[in-house]
């Protein structure tokens, strides 16, 4: 019966990180001041922000999540890889450890570690994009190693390492609820909602990214949605909304995204996205917007095809919910996105991204 | 071998597809290969086990499992990291997670343009490893110049130059059997090595004449040496040049060496090198090196070498008569025993013959070679004993068939 008493044991597991999540947003707002410290190079203030936090909540992820990355920032990789390497032990079902240990072990040149890790974070996420381009970074980095001993090459013109993704918090699926306002249990539309305090949004270019609490305003009262089955951006369909003339414009908006990011068009891409729009985690502008580029311009061919759109608009905010398939050579991950846009002047502009499962 | 592309992505979809999906049958024949007694203590990789790894790879390529292959063949390349054409295969399965790869070293151009040389031998080396595994010699056949190998030797060792292959076989008392066979590299420039610095590997029935240790060699040998009889008395005969021709192992930086790399030895991995060592006997295996192998029913042999046994026992019933004109009818003109002539040989078969007088004449532990190429020579090994005597001398003899008549030109004790 050792296979039932595994199942009952990741189960019980599961419901334990599903609690850790959920308690959370109890402490959104810690999370968001160490981020914050990070975001304002304050490494050091931010490490003992989160140790003070850990002494209380010593088994919290997100916190030991946050931690890591700190670590990584401050140049202490053995440190990192321990935090990353005791959170993938205490919980295996959560993608992102993993990943951000790959991040370190690619780092370290170690690429055989950063596979099996980045293969981890696919078992436990299949759909998890950031681990998948990761690890085509990995292989393809692997394969031309192999190569340059086969050919017996010195391969030194090969030896810039690949520069993997790092996750800066953990999201889940749990928290990516309390993000989307609709499917929030009826709130008061004055009230900025669990959404407003859910922090843990995700930080994954290109399928996700921070965006304050501010930015999400209580959308829940969205009286419109629009639902266009199988819809692509190249031809919306026609959307059967009666009071919300931005829903077709939205659409158009997400139409262009997915084009210029399928065209390889870096500049159209990033024009997609408003000046509020927040990098993940403390990355700043400018690098997310370098890493963006060299992520698309790396790939040969990229396709972006965006699938069972649904649109809700809400004055000058709208919300864009989809399922995005998205291939690059040999790769292809599906998974839900949410954009957030906000209307600046004639235009509708993504200020959040949020991927779901 | 045909290198087909394919479609499928994320399939390992390349190479010999049609070919690899045959491979379990062909490997249903593979012999099963006895250990090394030395096995027991040095953990050393067994003999051709890299190798049946690798075919594995491609079989599991073959049928799809790219996610298994991958894994096998980073196994092989982690206990083999200078296996050049594991790495190959294993940067193809890498590559293949991320895009289809089309051709045996699916490489970059710039890569390949930089690697050209090495990328076309590796791809040669896998083309002649795959084949070994997929043709099998048929099961009961033997090279057919093994018309008759007496149970003194225990072993005896073809090479298929055009295979690339070295095939080791067991002189069991049911006859020669087939227990292993392993990748060789030969010549630069081929074979039939007539000179000096020629860059080929020679063609005829050699024997293996000492073990180099490996200490006592350069790394590039590898596990060691064995030194090989060439020229022989064929070749001596036509006066070929050259000589150190060994079965050698490889460099540290090798595990094994392209088809065409050598300066006229026989290269083999050193895991296979160390079988062969601990395997055969010093002086007595012979080593017959053929452009390409004829494999013949091991029935047919036997029958095949009846006549000469008969030209043989004539030779011996000559000799055991006492006659010397009888006995000089069987050597030809240009006759030579280690740089003696045929007049200075009548006279060592004078007093041979008379010391012989009145005593029968035995042949023992008799093997003949059958070496055929623009003439048709017998390389014979027995020993001769005079009746009554318990000691006789190990002999060697080359015949030549000349219209029809076959005739020693070399006669020699080892």
């Amino acid at each position: 019966m050792k296979h039932a008493r595994s199942l009952v044991f990741s189960s019980l597991r599961l419901i334990a990180v599903v609690v850790g999540m959920a308690c959370m947003s109890a402490h959104a707002d810690d999370y968001s001041d160490v981020s914050q410290l990070v975001r304002a190079g304050k490494l050091p203030e931010a490490l003992s922000r989160a140790d003070q936090f850990l002494s209380n909540q010593p088994k919290d992820p997100q916190m030991r999540f946050i931690k890591g990355v700190i670590q990584r920032d401050s140049g202490k990789t053995a440190e990192a890889i321990a935090t990353f390497t005791k959170l993938t032990e205490d919980y295996p079902e959560l993608p992102e450890p993993y990943n951000n240990l790959a991040v370190m072990y690619a780092g370290q040149s170690q690429f055989d570690k950063a596979r099996a890790a980045l293969e981890m974070a696919i078992r436990t996420n299949p759909s998890y994009a950031t681990a998948h381009e990761n690890l085509g970074d990995i292989y393809a980095k692997l394969a031309s190693q192999a190569y340059n001993k086969a050919l017996q090459l010195d391969g030194s013109n090969q030896a810039v390492a690949p520069k993997l993704a790092l996750i800066r918090e953990i999201f889940s699926t749990n928290t990516a609820k309390t993000t989307h306002p609709v499917t929030t249990p009826a709130s008061p539309p004055t009230s900025t909602a669990p959404a407003t305090k859910a922090p843990a949004t995700v930080v994954t270019p290109p399928v996700a990214s921070v965006a304050p609490p501010k930015t999400t305003p209580a959308i829940a009262a969205a009286p419109v949605v629009t639902q266009s089955p199988a819809a692509t951006p190249s031809k919306p369909l026609p959307t059967a909304t009666v009071d919300s003339p931005g829903a077709k414009e939205v659409e158009a908006a997400v139409a262009k995204w997915a084009t210029a990011w399928s065209a390889r068009d870096v500049k159209a891409y990033l024009a997609s996205y408003g000046k509020d729009f927040n990098p993940p985690g403390s990355m700043s502008r400018k690098t997310w917007e370098e890493e963006r580029q060299v992520r698309i311009i790396g790939k040969s061919s990229i396709s972006v095809k965006v699938d069972k759109l649904s649109v809700t608009v809400d004055g000058s905010h709208a919300l864009a919910k989809f399922r995005q398939d998205y291939k690059a050579g040999g790769l292809a991950v599906s998974s839900h996105k949410i954009l957030d846009f906000s209307k600046v002047g004639e235009h509708w502009l993504i200020v959040k991204e949020t991927v779901g499962n | 071998m045909v290198y087909r592309t394919c479609r499928a992505r994320g399939a390992a979809a390349w190479l010999l597809l049609s070919l690899v999906v045959h491979l379990p049958a062909a490997a249903g024949q593979t012999v099963v290969k006895p250990r090394a007694q030395a096995a027991a203590t040095e953990p050393a990789p067994a003999d051709g086990l890299a190798e049946a790894r690798l075919l594995q790879v491609y079989q599991l390529m073959g049928s799809g499992r790219s996610r298994e292959a991958l894994d096998l063949a980073e196994k092989i390349v982690r206990d083999h990291p200078n296996f050049q054409l594991a790495q190959l295969v294993y940067g193809d399965l890498l590559s293949t997670r991320m895009r289809p790869v089309k051709t045996l070293g699916d490489v970059s151009a710039a890569m390949a343009a930089a690697g050209a040389a090495p990328l076309g031998d590796l791809r040669e080396e896998s083309q002649k490893r795959f084949k070994a595994g997929l043709d099998r010699p048929r099961p009961g056949t033997i090279p057919s110049q093994f018309l008759e190998i007496s149970q003194k030797t225990r072993h005896a060792i073809a090479v298929d130059a055009s295979r690339s292959r070295l095939y080791l076989f067991e002189n069991r008392p049911t006859g020669l059997t087939l227990v292993a066979d392993y990748y060789t590299s030969v010549g630069k420039a081929g074979v039939s090595k007539t000179e000096q610095g020629d860059q080929r590997t020679p063609l005829g029935v050699y024997y293996i004449t000492s073990h180099l240790n490996s200490k006592s060699l350069k790394d590039f040998y590898g596990s060691g040496a064995l030194p090989l009889s060439y020229p022989n008395m064929l070749d001596a005969k036509r006066g070929k040049t050259g000589g150190g021709i060994w079965l050698h192992g490889t460099p540290p930086t090798h595990f094994s060496r392209a088809p065409l790399s050598t300066d006229g030895c026989l290269v083999m991995t050193n895991p296979d090198l160390d079988h062969i060592i601990h395997t055969v006997e010093i002086g007595s295996t012979p080593v017959v090196i053929a452009p390409q192998l004829r494999w013949v029913d091991a029935a047919s042999v036997k029958s095949e070498g009846k006549p000469f046994q008969d030209v043989l026992q004539a030779w011996r019933s000559a000799k055991e008569a006492g006659s010397l004109d009888r006995t000089l009818a069987f050597y030809t003109p240009d006759f030579n025993s280690y740089g003696k002539t045929l007049a200075q040989w009548t006279s060592v078969l004078k007093t041979e013959l008379s010391n012989g007088q009145g005593h029968g004449i035995e042949i023992k532990d008799l093997s003949f070679l059958r070496w055929t190429d623009s003439a048709d020579t017998m390389v014979v090994t027995f020993g001769e004993v005079l009746l009554g005597k318990r000691t006789g001398w190990t002999k060697r003899q080359y015949w030549t068939r000349q219209s029809g008549q076959w005739k020693i030109f070399f006669e020699g004790t080892l």
